[in-house]
C-alpha cells in the first residue's frame, strides 16, 4: 500500500506553535521507509498521525486512494509495534497475538494457525503459553512482531522498536526486521533516532528536524550528498568536519587562515556566485588524505588518538587551537603530539551556503 | 573485643551493630511488643468470655472458666443473629458490586479522558470528602421520603446502601484513577489498533490489570456495612432490618436483651466472613502484574 502524505500539519491542542507542517511525503508500496531525527523533532507524531492515534489537523492522509483523516485506527488494516512493546500483561503471548485476531471475530481454527505461524517465524512457539513477565527483554520484542504479524496488516509501522535492546540483540534484529519486512511485502513505516538503523535498513530515510522535513531520499544520498548543513553533521559518525570561510579567487579562505582549498573544476563552477560571500566546507573524516605533497595540504598537531580496530581517530589541532577529527586506518602508526600535514580528497567536498545552509554543490 | 570476632562468614548486607544500635533496637521491639498486648488482650478477653460457661449477662473479669458454647446457642435461638447475618452480608454485597460498577468507570474516565470540569469536579471530589458521610444525615432522611413516596418499595436499608455506595465513590475514585494513571497508555493504543473499542479496552485490558486495587476497593467496601454503626443505627428502626453492629449493640446497651458474653460471641463470628473473604482474595491482592508489560 502506498501512504501519501499532502502538506500534512499538526497543532496539539492547548500549544501556540504546529509540532509539524508542510509535510509532503510519497512513501511507495513495500518499501521500507525510516523517519529519522533528533528527539522532539515530531517524528513520533508523525507515525502516530499515520497509525490514527493523533488527530490530523490540517493536510490530507492517504492509504493508496483512499483519504484516511478520520478512519480510526482499526479500519487503517495496520499494526504498530510501540517501543515500550505494550504487550498486556495479564495475557500469555498467545493471547496477546491472538487479540487483534479475536477483535475481529476470527474463527478459532484461523486465529491458531496464523498465531502459530508467527511463532514460528519468530522462532517463539516454546514460550506461546508463558506471560510476558516471564520472558526475556528480547523475547517480548519478538512478541511485540509477532502481534503484528498475524494481522497481516498492509502499512507496519514502529516506534523504536530496538531501542530497549541491548547492542548485539539490536544489531541481530536489525537484520531480522529488514528480513521479515522483506518476506511479508508490506510497507513499513519506522521511526528512530539512530542514524546507524537507519543507513542499515531503510529503503528510503525522511529526516525531520524542527517539524520539517530536511531531507528525503536514499541512505546513500544522505551520506553522499546531504542537502544542507543539518543534514550533513546529523548523519555519519564520527560527525563531517564543517569548516566556515569565504571564496576568495575561486579558492576557499577558512576563517582563520590557515585552510585554503583550491576545488575541483566543477565546484569552482558553482561556487563563482559565492564569491566573497560566507559559505561553509564539510569533510567526512575518512575523506583526508595523509600525502604530504598535495596541494591543498595543511599542518596539524595530533591531540588525542582513539583505536577503533580497523580505523584510527586523530583528534588534529591547527595553530589555532581549532579542533579536526580525522580517520586513517588502524594499522597506520600515529600517536599524540606529533605533527603532521593532512590534504583533502577534492572529490569528497560539500560546499554549503552559510546563510542559508543549503548545499552548493 | 574478642566476643565480637567470630569465624563465620555473615551473609547479612548490613554493618554490624554497635552498642547504640543494640539499645535502639531493644527499644523498638519493646514498643512492638506493648504495642501487640493492647491489640491482643482484649481480643483474647472476647474469645475467653465467648466460650466462657460461667459468665452470665454481665461479664465478669477474672472469674472461672468453663468450655462451653452456651452463649453461641443462645445467639441463634433467643435473637435474630442470623437475620442480622444475613441484612449485613446482603447490603455489604450490594454495595461492593456498586461501588465496583462505579468506581471502576469514574476512575477509567478520569485516567484516560480529557474533558471540561475534569480538574475541576476532581477537586471538588477531594473537598467534599472531608465533610464526613454523617453530616448530610437530614438530607438523606428527606431524600428517602421523596425516594419512597415514588416507589413505595424503596426501603431504609436500600437507602443505606446508596449512603455507603456514595461516600465510597470519591476516595475510590482517586485510588484507582492512580492506579490507571500508572497502566501506560501504549497498551490503550496497541488495543485501539488491535480493533479494540473503548469499551473493550475498559472491559479487557485496563480492569483485568486493575483487578489488584478493584479487589483492595471491593474489600474495603465490604467491610464498611460491618463497621458502621452510627447511620445504620440512625436509619434502621425495626430489629428485623437491623445490621450486625446494630443489633450486636442491643447486648449490651438494652437492659431488656443484656447479654454480654453473647456480644462477645456474635463479635467473634461476625469476623469470619471477612476472613474468609480476605484469604479467599489473598492472591488478588499481591500487585505487581504490570510488571513485564513494559520494556524491564
Amino acid at each position: 500500500m502506498r501512504v501519501i502524505l499532502e502538506d500534512i500539519g499538526k497543532k496539539y491542542e492547548g500549544r501556540s506553535e504546529f509540532t509539524i507542517r508542510n509535510i509532503d511525503l510519497e512513501i511507495k508500496e513495500k518499501e521500507f521507509c525510516v523517519i529519522l531525527g533528533p528527539s522532539g523533532c515530531g517524528k513520533t507524531t508523525l507515525l502516530r498521525m499515520i497509525a490514527g492515534l493523533n488527530s490530523i489537523t490540517e493536510g490530507d492522509m492517504y492509504f493508496n486512494e483512499r483519504r484516511i483523516n478520520r478512519v480510526p485506527p482499526k479500519n487503517r488494516d495496520i499494526a504498530m509495534v510501540f517501543q515500550s512493546y505494550a504487550l498486556y500483561p495479564h495475557m500469555t503471548v498467545y493471547d496477546n497475538m491472538a487479540f487483534s485476531l479475536n477483535m475481529r471475530k476470527e474463527s478459532k481454527s484461523v486465529i491458531d494457525s496464523r498465531v502459530k505461524e508467527a511463532a514460528n517465524l519468530l522462532q517463539m512457539e516454546e514460550y506461546l503459553y508463558s506471560k510476558p513477565a516471564d520472558i526475556s527483554g528480547g523475547q517480548r520484542q519478538r512478541v511485540a512482531l509477532g502481534r503484528a504479524i498475524v494481522r497481516k496488516p498492509k502499512v507496519f509501522l514502529m516506534d523504536e522498536p530496538l531501542s530497549n535492546l541491548d547492542a548485539k540483540l539490536r544489531e541481530h534484529m536489525r537484520v531480522e526486521l529488514v528480513r521479515l519486512h522483506k518476506s511479508l511485502g508490506t510497507t513499513t513505516i519506522y521511526v528512530t533516532h539512530d542514524q546507524t538503523e537507519a543507513m542499515t535498513m531503510a529503503d528510503k530515510i525522511v529526516l525531520l528536524d524542527d517539524g520539517k522535513i530536511q531531507q528525503f531520499g536514499k541512505p546513500e544520498e544522505f551520506y553522499n550528498k546531504p542537502e544542507n548543513i543539518f543534514v550533513a553533521e546529523f548523519i555519519g559518525s564520527p560527525t563531517m568536519n564543517m569548516l566556515d570561510g569565504k571564496i576568495e579567487n575561486g579558492k576557499f579562505i577558512s576563517e582563520n587562515g590557515i585552510i585554503n582549498i583550491d576545488p575541483k573544476d566543477e565546484d569552482k563552477k558553482l561556487l563563482r556566485e559565492y564569491e566573497n560571500k560566507r559559505v561553509a566546507v564539510g569533510i567526512r573524516p575518512e575523506r583526508f588524505k595523509s600525502d604530504p605533497e598535495d596541494k591543498n595540504t595543511f599542518k596539524a598537531t595530533i591531540d588525542v588518538v582513539e583505536m577503533l580496530g580497523k580505523e584510527k581517530l586523530l583528534y588534529i589541532k591547527l595553530e589555532d587551537q581549532s579542533e579536526l577529527v580525522v580517520s586513517m586506518p588502524g594499522y597506520y602508526e600515529y600517536s599524540a603530539f606529533e605533527e603532521h600535514k593532512f590534504g583533502f580528497d577534492l572529490e569528497a567536498l560539500h560546499f554549503f551556503d552559510r546563510e542559508s545552509g543549503k548545499r552548493i554543490n | 573485643m574478642g566476643i565480637f570476632k567470630r569465624n563465620r562468614t555473615s551473609l547479612s548486607d548490613k554493618q554490624p551493630l554497635t552498642p547504640l544500635g543494640i539499645a535502639g533496637l531493644a527499644f523498638t521491639y519493646i514498643i512492638l511488643i506493648a504495642w501487640s498486648i493492647a491489640i491482643i488482650w482484649p481480643l483474647f478477653e472476647m474469645v475467653l468470655s465467648a466460650f466462657n460457661g460461667k459468665q452470665e449477662s454481665y461479664l465478669i473479669l477474672n472469674s472461672t472458666f468453663e468450655f462451653s458454647v452456651k452463649h453461641f446457642k443462645y445467639l441463634f435461638t433467643e435473637t435474630l443473629y442470623l437475620q442480622w447475618v444475613k441484612n449485613t452480608i446482603v447490603i455489604a454485597v450490594v454495595t461492593t458490586i456498586l461501588t465496583l460498577i462505579v468506581v471502576s468507570f469514574t476512575g477509567y474516565a478520569y485516567s484516560r479522558y480529557r474533558f471540561t470540569g475534569r480538574k475541576a469536579s476532581l477537586m471538588a471530589i477531594m473537598l467534599i470528602q472531608t465533610i464526613p458521610t454523617f453530616a448530610g444525615i437530614t438530607a438523606y432522611f428527606t431524600m428517602h421520603s421523596i425516594l419512597e413516596s415514588l416507589i413505595p418499595q424503596f426501603t431504609r436499608q436500600m437507602m443505606l446502601i446508596l449512603i455507603y455506595t456514595g461516600g465510597g465513590i470519591a476516595s475510590n475514585t482517586f485510588i484507582l484513577k492512580g492506579y490507571i494513571d500508572s497502566i501506560s497508555m501504549d497498551l490503550d493504543d496497541a488495543a485501539k489498533i488491535d480493533g479494540a473499542s473503548s469499551i473493550d479496552v475498559y472491559r479487557l485490558i485496563i480492569m483485568p490489570i486493575a483487578r489488584p486495587m478493584l479487589t483492595i476497593i471491593a474489600l474495603w467496601s465490604f467491610i464498611v456495612p460491618f463497621m458502621d454503626f452510627l447511620l445504620a443505627k440512625i436509619l434502621l428502626t425495626s430489629p428485623q432490618t437491623y445490621t450486625l453492629a446494630v443489633g450486636l449493640f442491643t447486648m449490651i446497651n438494652d437492659f431488656r436483651t443484656i447479654n454480654q458474653p453473647a456480644f462477645a460471641a456474635g463479635g467473634l463470628l461476625t469476623a469470619i466472613p471477612i476472613v474468609v473473604l480476605f484469604i479467599s482474595l489473598q492472591k488478588q491482592l499481591v500487585s505487581g502484574l504490570t510488571s513485564g508489560s513494559i520494556k524491564g
